[in-house]
């Protein structure tokens, strides 16, 4: 594995926890450092399993493979000490938390990031904040509402892409942060994501999606196409095009090509 | 008579009809006859199983032997503030700022002070003891006849008869108390049953806030403390009550509280229980005059086999009255907690706002509550509703904070602050949210 790589997946299977049924069925994929990737791929192709399976999700079992993570083992770390040592999921699905206002919620995501006994200066955080707001062209007051209760599909994503902006990861992974937003609100996005990447060039990003236009709107380095758990297809940004032209019919195991993995 | 009761020294200090005589020795004839009468209506009085609907929820067999305790026979400590248990003045040194505070130690009022200038307006704070001597006429009026008579069950009779100490705050018409009444308790006997009253009668258009903290360490054997809580808003006064209670294990917690508000008065309760094995709190608010609003607060966290149980009722007895309830807690361990409420609204009660809540937030599997809101309408112009949730911190929730870095710890800290904090929000007594933020933290970080 090169020194630029970030993530290196190996022969991953995975399943529900209590249950038999294999979702991933063998991932190969290498992500190196400042790339950005795109996962396509048909519902219950297990895109959405891999996402959970690298933020660390109770609810799977890793059944055979491997995952490096800067050249260390990822599956041995807690949800929370993979979110320390550099990994954000973007929800496809944001929780709702009653009562925890995001300000309140940021505040201890960015502490836990802070090295041993470092104390969080809450006047820089609060600049950071308002700064990373406006940029995502949020109301300062949305600080004060409480985490995604009662906020609209678009105002989720908004907010998953704020928290992933505070938290300065090293390896984001965008779970159809595309789906459910207008185009306006995908512009918003995608721009916010473009700064992020600009601001910190060896940042990597997986992006997991359906459709070709978010795509138009972040560049990726690399597409691969995932069929029934594995990834069947790898190529540059003109995968994503024929996708979009053929649709995912034919792309059963059988005829995959396996080009480039 | 004095005499008689001396020798009957030794055998005194059980819950028993000597008992009664020898706490009221030296008290005036109506009381004596209004507990002898409460001991009788306590004797006639089966105790309350299971099958009763208000009870179905706290099995008393189980949970209480009033057989094995015995009342208290300490002397009364010094007023001087350097003898008191440590864990008391922590507690006294977090609220300084106050209108009065009283110190009540092992069921004895050790230490009473108010303002003076509030003082000399005609306010009276002092212990009920002294109130009987000193305000003799008042304290006749209102003590166990209104508001908890002896008549209202076996354990309001129980304490109507054995009550040996408690409050009386008396604010006159127009004052107003800027700053709250600041009530400490520290409980160190075991096996002992302590019985005391708070008695609270605001005046036409007075205001005044209330700040009730009960404290103790774990107790080797059960521990019982029973209080009957009388308070009376006239005509526009604003009353505020709140009780705090931090009792270490081996407790059985006790409070009966009724609420009179008349006409166009707000008189709001506030019940936080966060500690001793079982908790029974028994809240009857009633609306006598028009315009008479009541809101009533309450939150519990509990822990390992902590039992709660809140039993409210509230009765609009008055045209255009209001009230909403909103009970919530968090359940951790094998914690259990019921939450039974009635609304009800009288026939002539129209124009009536009523509107209950209770919410359960669970932290672990082995963690129960029940909840049984209920309505009893007789009027017909009237805006009710009432619900009850039991919600569980889920897996996703759980995953979804820890994804941003936050250990579980940290992930329930925030949830069950959150959870909690719209009951906090609506305090507006500064210290007291600190205060209980804190012991939430504290109970939080030992079971994580």
């Amino acid at each position: 594995m090169s020194d630029a790589s970030i993530l290196k997946i190996e022969g991953l299977e995975a399943k529900v926890a209590d249950e038999d049924l294999p979702i991933l069925t063998g991932v190969d994929l290498e992500i190196g450092k400042g790339e950005i990737h795109a996962i396509m791929g048909p519902n219950g192709s297990g895109k959405s399993t891999l996402a959970k399976v690298l933020a660390g999700h109770p609810g799977y079992e890793v059944t055979s493979g491997s995952v490096l993570f800067q050249g260390s083992n990822l599956l041995e770390l807690e949800a929370d000490e993979r979110s320390q040592a550099g990994i954000f999921l973007a929800f496809q699905y944001p929780v709702e938390i009653p009562g925890v206002s995001i300000a309140n919620f940021l505040r201890t995501a960015v502490q836990a990031h802070q090295a041993d006994g470092e104390e969080l200066d809450i006047f820089e955080f609060s600049d950071i904040l308002t700064e990373r707001m406006e940029l995502l062209e949020m109301d300062v007051t949305f600080a004060e509402r409480h985490v995604n209760d009662g906020f609209s599909g678009g105002e989720k994503k908004r907010n998953e892409i704020l928290q992933m902006a505070m938290l300065k990861p090293k390896l984001a992974v965008m779970d159809e942060t595309d789906s459910g937003l207008d185009i306006d609100a995908l512009k918003v996005v995608a721009s916010g994501v473009n700064t992020l990447t600009e601001e910190d060039p060896e940042m990597s990003i997986l992006l997991i999606t359906h459709y070709q236009r978010l795509l138009d709107h972040i560049e990726p380095d690399r597409v691969h196409v995932m069929v029934d758990g594995r990834i069947v297809r790898s190529g540059g940004p003109e995968v994503a095009h024929q996708l979009e032209a053929e649709g995912y019919r034919g792309w059963s195991e059988a005829d995959s090509i396996a080009d480039g993995v | 008579m004095a005499k008689a009761v001396a020798g009957m020294e030794g055998v005194t200090s059980a819950l028993n009809p000597a008992a009664v005589e020898r706490i009221g020795m030296s008290e005036p004839e109506w009381l004596r006859e209004r507990r002898a009468h409460a001991w009788d209506v306590y004797e006639r009085t089966p105790m309350p199983t299971i099958r009763l609907e208000e009870w179905r929820y706290t099995n008393l067999k189980k949970k209480l032997d009033l057989n094995s305790l015995q009342l208290s026979d300490a002397e009364a400590m010094s007023d001087d503030a350097s003898t008191w248990p440590e864990r008391l003045r922590a507690a006294m040194d977090e609220d300084r700022e106050a209108s009065g505070h009283i110190v009540i130690i092992d069921g004895h009022v050790v230490h009473a002070d108010v303002d003076k200038q509030l003082a000399t307006q005609g306010v009276i704070l002092e212990s009920l003891q002294e109130a009987i001597t000193n305000h003799e006429e008042l304290v006749r009026e209102h003590l166990a006849t209104d508001a908890v008579p002896a008549e209202e069950g076996k354990f309001a009779a129980l304490n109507a008869a054995l009550w040996s100490d408690g409050i009386f705050l008396y604010v006159p018409k127009g004052v107003q108390l800027e700053l709250p009444v600041r009530v400490t308790r520290w409980l160190s006997e075991a096996g002992t049953a302590y019985f005391s009253r708070v008695l609270i009668v605001a005046e036409a258009q007075s205001q005044v806030s209330y700040v009730d903290e009960v404290l103790s360490d774990d107790f080797e054997s059960q521990t019982y403390t029973s209080t009957a809580v009388e308070l009376i808003a006239r005509e526009g006064a604003r009353v505020q009550y709140v009780a705090v209670q931090r009792l270490g294990r081996g407790a059985f917690y006790q409070s009966m509280q009724r609420t009179l508000a008349q006409r166009d008065s707000k008189l709001d309760t506030l019940n936080v229980a966060l500690g001793a094995s079982v908790t029974r709190v028994d809240l009857n608010a009633r609306l006598l005059g028009p315009g008479a609003n009541s809101d009533m607060l309450g939150l519990y966290f509990g822990d390992d086999d902590q039992h709660f149980d809140f039993n409210t009722s509230q009765d609009h007895v008055a045209e255009h009255t209001s009230s909403d309830l909103l009970y919530k807690g968090a359940l951790d361990g094998a914690s259990r907690a019921a939450f039974r409420g009635i609304i009800r609204v009288l026939p002539g009660a129209q124009g009536t706002d009523a509107y209950q809540t209770n919410r359960n937030l669970l932290l672990s599997p082995e963690s129960r509550a029940d909840s049984l809101p209920n309505l009893e309408i007789e009027a017909d112009d009237v805006k009710c509703s009432h619900g009850a949730t039991v919600g569980q911190l889920d897996d996703e929730a759980k995953f979804y904070l820890m994804s941003r870095g936050l250990s579980l710890i940290q992930a329930e800290r925030l949830v069950v602050l959150g959870f909690l904090g719209e009951v906090l929000a609506k305090l507006p007594l500064g210290g007291v949210v600190d205060k209980v933020t804190r012991v939430i933290e504290q109970k939080l970080a030992q079971h994580g």
